[in-house]
């Protein structure tokens, strides 16, 4: 049946409908410049979503697990072959995203006897300067979405992964608005912590206020409450005297200072 | 036998899910399936013939000299710098004194080409282990994946070519924190040293005094401060390099110092050549003339 078109496109918008309902509820992840590098933070219950790919490559997903582990691997092969054979500088995000990983999904999704990847992932690549930090969203369909090319000028410095389009749209309008150039950690972990807190009341909000972000009242109180309800996971990359590895998770303490900041 | 593998180097993606190293965090077994695996050519240089040949095995090529020892703040490694082919001295320069990981650091004497490519899988082992495992690897585990390579390289060494004699140091964060030094030979069979170890050409004249300080000085060398431990390896590295040409000791001319690397708790520290110039310099006699009675002076 699926030599006629208009089947095919059917059964690929079946499928489109099943994949984004699977994954609607994934809690979001914000990723963002701060002054040391990148920041990726998100709220959970049940697994860990934010991992190390490379020494300048970091992951974050919402999906299947199975599935999120099969492209995790998979990254971190490439990128580790990669490194052994030639040299940690020619492990590429950019390269990796476009020649294999893509194609891996676009093939995974389109091949409509088999198992499509249950996952939307956003990479993080720490650059030589804030100014070429990569953020690269691939989608369960091989959609990739970066915050810049390499001969643009200026590049966006955040970037939002989420279950539903207007959760992620609604993070990155938050983020417009209120994101600053060169914050501290601290200050970093806050504004994330709202931008998540933002687009987690998206993923409720379909229908009626779409369009409008929430108070920062709204903000503050459902930020409080989810941060009772969950636990904060957040990593950064950052460069470090005498180390190539750039990945580091959040401790305890730097998180325990953010709970106690109510200004937001 | 069939091999499951072949083509895949070229196609990455996507990888039946139960893939050597997929599920273990093993490096080595994925360089292996993927064909990229450096001692893989070992096993299929074998030459039958060349088993048990005494001609064939290398009596000395392990001109260097390596040492490490465990002192009050954890453990020291170091390395002269000089590498050589036969009585040539190839480089001045060279780095023998290998950062593995945050925590651990690989010492070579022997064949540079082997060591460093050992190294760099090592290095590549332990982080992939930790990325795919979401876990550090044990101290047992990265002691075992050193071995298994010189274990691997073993074919090579028994042609003549590509021995490597390592040390390897590194902090054990476990129940019992503690600094860890090991010492291989060339099949691969580690061993755990309580004091001081030492390898390459020079180490005789290295273990001699060593094995000295530690027994008649003034205090065990576990109870050095930095300063006298890093005192104490200029002084033996400057020993071994008097009579041993293949080991560089210390160039103060060409301020050319040894590397030298602590590693405590916190990681791994890299002792400047201004420290090295100011300690090898202090306390060394130096003759008022030239000195005529089979003396050298460096």
């Amino acid at each position: 049946m699926f030599e006629e078109p208009f089947r095919f496109v059917e059964a690929i918008a079946n499928r489109r409908e099943y994949i984004e309902n699977q994954i609607a509820t994934g809690s979001p992840v914000v990723a963002l410049n701060y002054a040391g590098g990148i920041l990726l933070l998100t709220l959970g219950r049940e697994r860990q979503k934010i991992f190390e790919v490379y020494d300048r490559i970091a992951l974050a997903a919402i999906g299947h697990p199975g599935d999120i582990e099969r492209l995790r691997m998979t990254a971190i092969e490439l990128a580790s072959t990669e490194g052994f054979t030639r040299s940690a500088g020619d492990v590429s995000l950019r390269r990796m995203a476009n020649y294999s990983i893509s194609p891996a999904l676009k093939q995974a999704f389109e091949q409509v006897y088999g198992a499509p990847y249950l996952a939307r992932m956003l990479f993080v690549e720490l650059g030589p300067d804030a100014g070429q930090n990569t953020f690269l969203r691939v989608d369960y369909d091989g959609a990739i979405q970066t915050n810049g090319t390499p001969f643009s000028k200026t590049r966006q410095e955040y970037a939002a992964l989420s279950g539903t389009r207007p959760s992620a749209e609604a993070m990155e309008r938050f983020l417009a608005r209120d994101f600053k150039s060169g914050l501290a950690l601290r200050e970093a972990l806050s504004l994330a912590l709202d931008a998540w807190t933002v687009g987690f009341l998206a993923l409720d909000a379909e229908g009626e206020k779409k369009d409008e972000l929430p108070g920062s009242d709204a903000i503050r109180g459902a930020r409080r409450e989810q941060m009772e309800n969950a636990a904060v996971e957040a990593a950064v990359l950052e460069n470090r005297a005498g180390s190539n590895i750039t990945f580091r998770t959040v401790s305890e303490e730097e998180l325990t200072a953010l709970r106690g900041n109510d200004a937001g | 036998m069939k091999n499951l593998f072949a083509g895949m180097a070229g196609e990455p993606f996507p990888l039946p899910p139960g893939e050597p190293g997929r599920d273990t965090g093993d490096f080595a077994a994925l360089l292996q399936a993927r064909g990229l695996y450096p001692a893989a050519g070992a096993v299929l240089m074998g030459v039958p013939g060349a088993v048990g040949n005494a001609a064939h095995v290398p009596v000395q090529t392990q001109a260097t000299t390596i040492l490490a020892f465990k002192f009050g703040e954890g453990v020291l490694v170091a390395g002269d710098r000089r590498a050589t082919a036969g009585n040539i001295v190839v480089y001045d320069r060279a780095d023998k004194v290998l950062e593995i990981d945050q925590h651990s650091v690989m010492a070579i004497a022997g064949t540079p080409a082997t060591a460093w490519e050992m190294a760099r899988v090592l290095e590549h082992s332990f982080q992939y282990y930790r990325r795919t495992q979401l876990q550090e690897m044990s101290v047992g585990g990265k002691i075992r994946a050193l071995s298994k390579l010189l274990r691997d390289n073993f074919g090579m060494v028994m042609q003549g070519v590509g021995v490597v004699v390592p040390l390897f140091a590194t902090y054990d964060a476990g129940p019992n924190p503690e600094a860890k030094l090991y010492f291989y030979d060339v099949m691969g069979a580690n061993f755990e040293v309580a004091e001081y170890a030492a390898t390459g050409s020079g180490s005789p004249a290295v273990r001699g005094v060593l094995y000295y300080e530690n027994t008649w000085g003034a205090k065990p060398l576990r109870e050095y401060s930095r300063t006298e431990a890093l005192r104490l390896v200029l002084r033996a590295l400057d020993t071994a390099a008097e009579a041993d040409t293949a080991t560089g000791g210390v160039d103060r001319n060409g301020r050319i110092f040894p590397v030298i690397k602590i590693i405590t708790a916190k990681g791994i520290e890299t002792i400047d050549d201004e420290t090295l110039r100011g300690l090898f310099n202090a306390g060394r006699h130096l003759p008022d003339q030239p000195v005529s009675a089979g003396v050298a002076v460096g």
